[in-house]
């Protein structure tokens, strides 16, 4: 265990390390000067040239990314050109919404895949119409769900808020960031249940489509383990129906779907950055579309540093899960 | 419903009835076809018995099992009639809380596969304390089993037991709550032979201890003469015969018994005409025949029988012998005389050229060691093969025998080139590669390829004795001479594996090994995945093969009767090793090496209560110090466990004199005096 955890570490060095370096190579080729955005368009051009030579940029490229790198190594993501803040910091203020909503998306995300399969399997009833409904969803790509969301519970039926976090002005803004947290730490019910109201729609436009996906594959490694062998001894024993499920199928059908957890992790982040634009979500989607445009590479190079590490952790997670599950896995 | 129906049930010991199924019929719909899998059974279990259920594959004798149990698969869309009591419930019409109940108070079962049967994800501890009722119990039902070490193993995974302790684990589950009915559905068919007779064994004593009744089902009727009270005999859905296990096995009544019989390979078995085989095969489950289903394959058979379904009655002066059978009694008696056929098998040695100079094969110190994970992060090494040397003769047919983690198929596949080794040598004589069969025939044919897409590819290697390669109708006509040698009709040329059935393909699988005739046939348990009738037949197709092509057969199994009938020589391996070599015949006839003995010894068969061996084969993981085999051996002393011994295959001197002429023996042991 201690081994994998090691060999993942490293891991996340080469990735993050590939990461930045593919970064750096498309902001060599890119036409985007950042240095413009910073000065506005009224510059002088000694002003520009002596920015870029104080920024670094007129250095070769490789000698830009081994500087980089080097910063990186003590802990500093560097300054964005735009708000003129270290990297770190912004990441710090925009992370924690960002966080909030991809952790509720995924746990939503996981409900409705264990309630796909389990409904499916067992034949409950309406579980075809509600089989239906998420393949429906699931066809849909994420902004197209959250605008018809908007449209259907917020302008049509007025039942759920569509920007923001909340619209409590004196929520609590500490300690963790993640409203829902902050708001049962300070005793405040009317903020988490207004910061629920505003995670619902966002977080069910981002979690849906990796909910079938999970919830398929959930399905038929169920499917598969219901017509195992051990099943059937379960069953000779004279176990009912739902201490089989519980204790003999679940356990041993979820290895495959905890590998696609893992993998629909990182749509997930894809999806949580166009969907927050939608909903004017503060977070770091808000933060790297509009550092994109502007070609503000630190901040960029930043929220990458950070999606890619979190798609790692998740997926090392995700690996000590299986074998946990499955004892003849060797973590 | 409470355990109190069941008590009365289990009260009415004497003399009453554990189970009764009366004029069963049970159909699945099969990808659209209709399949009539029971029809019309009748059978009684009586309190306290071990009834053997003995049948070939489609018999339907898994789905009666499946049927007692009230565990019919409901995604077959089991269609039932009649009637199938246990301890006082209608396993067929009864809700299934009830019938869950009935399971959990008056029944256990066991399975073939103790390794898949058994969940791989729970301790051994749970499993059985889901069945027993309490941790203690379950202790309490593991030591009963004989189970080493028991409270160490309450906390074990599965895996991390062999074949024969999880077996024991499944049956502590059966025999947990003390059930009026232990189902055992070829319980010892997946297990090595040493440890079939251990667990058939144990079954027995639970029956006398606990006092349950057992229904044993299987395909061996060697398995099923030793430890059943009475035997009954499945075809095609219904009870071909049932009586007395001594009367069933000495005087069979019903022509299918009599076939089973002379089809059933023993070690007495005469080696030099070809086996005795059943014509033809099962019947058609879609499409049952309105009289005898056996009748297409009998020898007896008459008119009526195509009309008249025939039921059991008591054969004549037995009113415990029940036959479905039409013919009178005595023409079955007198087909079960000695054979009569006289179609003699060209002499092996005439087909050795034993003129011809050089070797077929020759395995010289071959060593091959696999790394596995073995827990923990760490990789262990598991020695597959220790200093294996072996040499084959051209035409000859050697018989590789050995229990599982042996090495033998290794052996095998190191030949075939299919595994490289690290040290040793490994010749092989002639121009042309070995060619391999494996176990699973249907597994070994690509699913989507025609059986003459198979063909095709083995012949588009192949170049003409001028160069040049083959065209496409050249191709074609020797695919289809192969197909007709391995008696196959041209039709199969444009099937495809799934339209074939067992038989069928392991045929195929033979044809494209000989389609380019090899010098070295190389043959994995071909015959072990079939039915006792099948298995008859591709035993006598590769002998046939062998003597038309000229080729060298080396066979690897681990049953003694087939290695005695196939082979010219038996090598026994045991854990990578070579421990005994020799004359088939004598070999058998006159067993040198302890593990020999003891293999032999444990072959189930009519009338022989099998001295136990104790134990099982160790782990190659970590195979015994010195001479492997002395944890279970009883010559054995302590120097035989001396980690700087090395015991090397070596020319059996002392006591030759017991050897026949021209034996020449070869043992792996330190005390050849003693043997």
């Amino acid at each position: 265990m201690l081994l994998l955890i090691a060999k993942r570490l490293a891991a996340v060095v080469v990735i993050l390390l590939a990461l930045t370096a593919v970064l750096f190579l498309l902001q060599h080729i890119s036409p985007a000067d950042p240095v413009k955005t910073m000065l506005g368009p009224g510059a002088s051009q000694e002003l520009v040239a002596q920015t870029r030579r104080e920024l670094g940029l007129d250095d070769p490229i490789s000698v830009q990314y081994v500087h980089y790198v080097g910063h990186l190594l003590h802990g500093d993501l560097g300054t964005s050109y735009r708000t003129r803040r270290p990297v770190g910091t912004d990441l710090a203020t925009f992370l924690p919404a960002t966080l909030e909503l991809t952790l509720f998306a995924l746990v939503l995300a996981l409900v409705l895949a264990v309630a796909l399969a389990v409904a499916t399997t067992l034949n409950w009833p309406g579980a075809g119409a509600f089989r239906l409904v998420l393949l429906v969803g699931a066809a849909m790509p994420a902004f197209l769900l959250a605008i018809g969301g908007i449209i259907l519970f917020y302008k049509q039926l007025g039942w759920l808020p569509a920007t923001g976090r909340t619209d409590i002005l004196d929520a609590p803004a500490g300690p963790t960031g993640l409203l829902t947290v902050d708001s049962i730490l300070h005793a405040r019910p009317d903020v988490f249940v207004d910061a629920l109201r505003h995670l619902l729609l966002p977080g069910l436009a981002i979690a849906i489509g990796p909910a079938v996906s999970i919830g398929r594959v959930l399905r038929s490694s169920l499917v598969t383990t219901q017509r195992t062998d051990y099943t059937r001894t379960a069953r000779a024993k004279g176990l009912t129906e739902v201490q089989v499920m519980r204790r003999h199928v679940l356990r041993n059908s979820v290895g495959p779907a905890l590998s696609m957890t893992g993998l629909q992790v990182g749509l997930m982040f894809a999806g949580v950055l166009v969907v927050e634009l939608i909903f004017a979500w503060p977070g770091l989607g808000q933060y790297t579309a509009q550092s994109i445009p502007v070609g503000d590479y630190p901040a960029i190079a930043g929220v990458m540093l950070l999606l890619g590490g979190a798609y790692v952790v998740i997926n090392t997670v995700v690996d000590l899960l299986q074998a946990a599950a499955d004892p003849r896995i060797e973590a | 419903m409470t355990a109190a129906p069941v008590r009365a049930a289990a009260g009415a010991v004497s003399g009453g009835l554990v189970a009764e199924v009366t004029n069963l019929h049970v159909g699945f719909t099969r990808s659209g076809r209709r399949i009539e899998a029971v029809r019309g059974l009748d059978l009684e279990i009586r309190a306290a018995e071990v009834l053997g259920l003995v049948g070939e594959s489609g018999s339907g004798k898994s789905v009666l099992s499946l049927a007692l149990l009230g565990l019919l698969p409901e995604s077959s869309q089991p269609r039932t009639s009649g009637v199938v009591r246990v301890a006082g419930t209608d396993m067929l019409t009864a809700s299934p809380q009830v019938r869950r109940q009935v399971r959990k108070d008056a029944l256990g079962a066991v399975f073939q596969d103790p390794m898949t049967s058994l969940n791989p994800t729970m301790r051994i501890g749970r499993q059985v304390a889901e069945a027993a009722g309490s941790g203690t119990e379950a202790l309490r039902l593991l030591r009963a089993v004989g189970i080493p070490e028991p409270e160490r193993r309450l906390d074990s995974f599965p895996h991390e037991l062999s074949g024969g302790l999880r077996q024991r684990v499944m049956i502590a589950m059966a025999v947990a709550g003390d059930p009026a009915l232990v189902v055992a559905d070829e319980p010892t068919t997946a297990l090595d032979v040493t440890v079939q007779a251990q667990v058939l064994a144990l079954l027995r004593r639970l029956r006398d201890d606990v006092g349950c009744s057992v229904l044993l089902i299987t395909h061996d009727l060697g398995v099923a003469a030793q430890v059943a009270d009475r035997v009954a005999v499945m075809y095609a859905g219904r009870i071909a015969e049932i009586g007395p296990t001594p009367t069933v096995l000495r005087a069979p009544m019903h022509p299918y018994t009599t076939g089973l019989m002379r089809s059933r390979l023993s070690l007495t078995t005469e080696r030099d005409r070809p086996v005795e085989t059943l014509e033809g095969g099962p019947p058609d489950p879609s499409a049952p025949l309105p009289g005898c289903a056996y009748a297409p394959r009998c020898p007896l058979v008459m008119e009526e029988c195509r009309e008249v379904l025939p039921d059991p009655e008591p054969a004549v002066g037995h009113d415990d012998h029940l036959r479905a059978c039409l013919a009178d009694s005595s023409r079955v008696v007198e087909l079960a005389a000695p054979p009569r056929r006289a179609d003699v098998l060209p002499s092996p040695r005439e087909a050795a050229r034993p003129g011809e100079p050089g070797l077929a094969a020759r395995v010289s110190g071959v060593e091959k060691t696999f790394r596995v994970r073995a827990g923990r992060g760490r990789k262990a090494r598991l020695a597959a093969l220790r200093r294996v040397s072996l040499d084959v003769r051209p035409g000859e047919s050697v018989a590789i025998v050995g229990e599982s983690g042996s090495g033998k198929s290794t052996l095998l596949r190191v030949l075939a080139g299919l595994e490289t080794h690290e040290r040793g040598d490994v010749t092989l004589g002639g121009s042309t590669r070995p060619q391999m069969v494996f176990q699973d025939a249907g597994a070994s044919l690509t699913p989507w390829l025609t059986v003459g897409d198979l063909l095709d590819e083995r012949l588009r290697t192949e170049r003409r004795p001028g160069g040049g390669k083959l065209q496409k109708g050249e191709r074609r006509q020797r695919a289809a001479a192969a197909l007709e040698r391995v008696g196959l009709p041209a039709a199969v040329y444009d099937a495809r594996a799934s339209e074939l059935s067992g038989g069928q393909r392991q045929r195929v699988a033979l044809a494209r090994a000989v389609v380019v005739p090899p010098d070295v046939l190389l043959c994995d348990e071909p015959t072990s995945a079939l039915d006792v009738s099948l298995a008859a037949t591709v035993l006598n197709l590769v002998q046939s093969l062998r003597h038309e092509l000229g080729m060298a057969v080396l066979f690897v199994t681990h049953d003694l009767s087939v290695a005695r009938v196939v082979a010219d020589r038996i090598a026994v391996m045991y854990l990578g090793r070579l421990v005994e070599l020799g004359d088939a015949v004598e070999l058998i006839r006159a067993p040198k090496h302890p593990y020999t003995k003891a293999l032999l010894a444990a072959v189930p068969d009519f009338g022989v209560a099998p001295p136990q061996l104790k134990g099982e084969p160790a782990s190659p993981l970590s195979p015994p110090t010195g001479c492997a085999f002395h944890p279970r051996c009883p010559l054995a002393t302590p120097d035989c466990a001396d980690p700087g011994l090395d015991v090397p295959l070596e020319r059996l001197r002392h006591g030759a004199e017991l050897l026949a002429d021209g034996d020449e023996r070869r043992v792996a042991c330190i005390r050849p005096k003693e043997l």
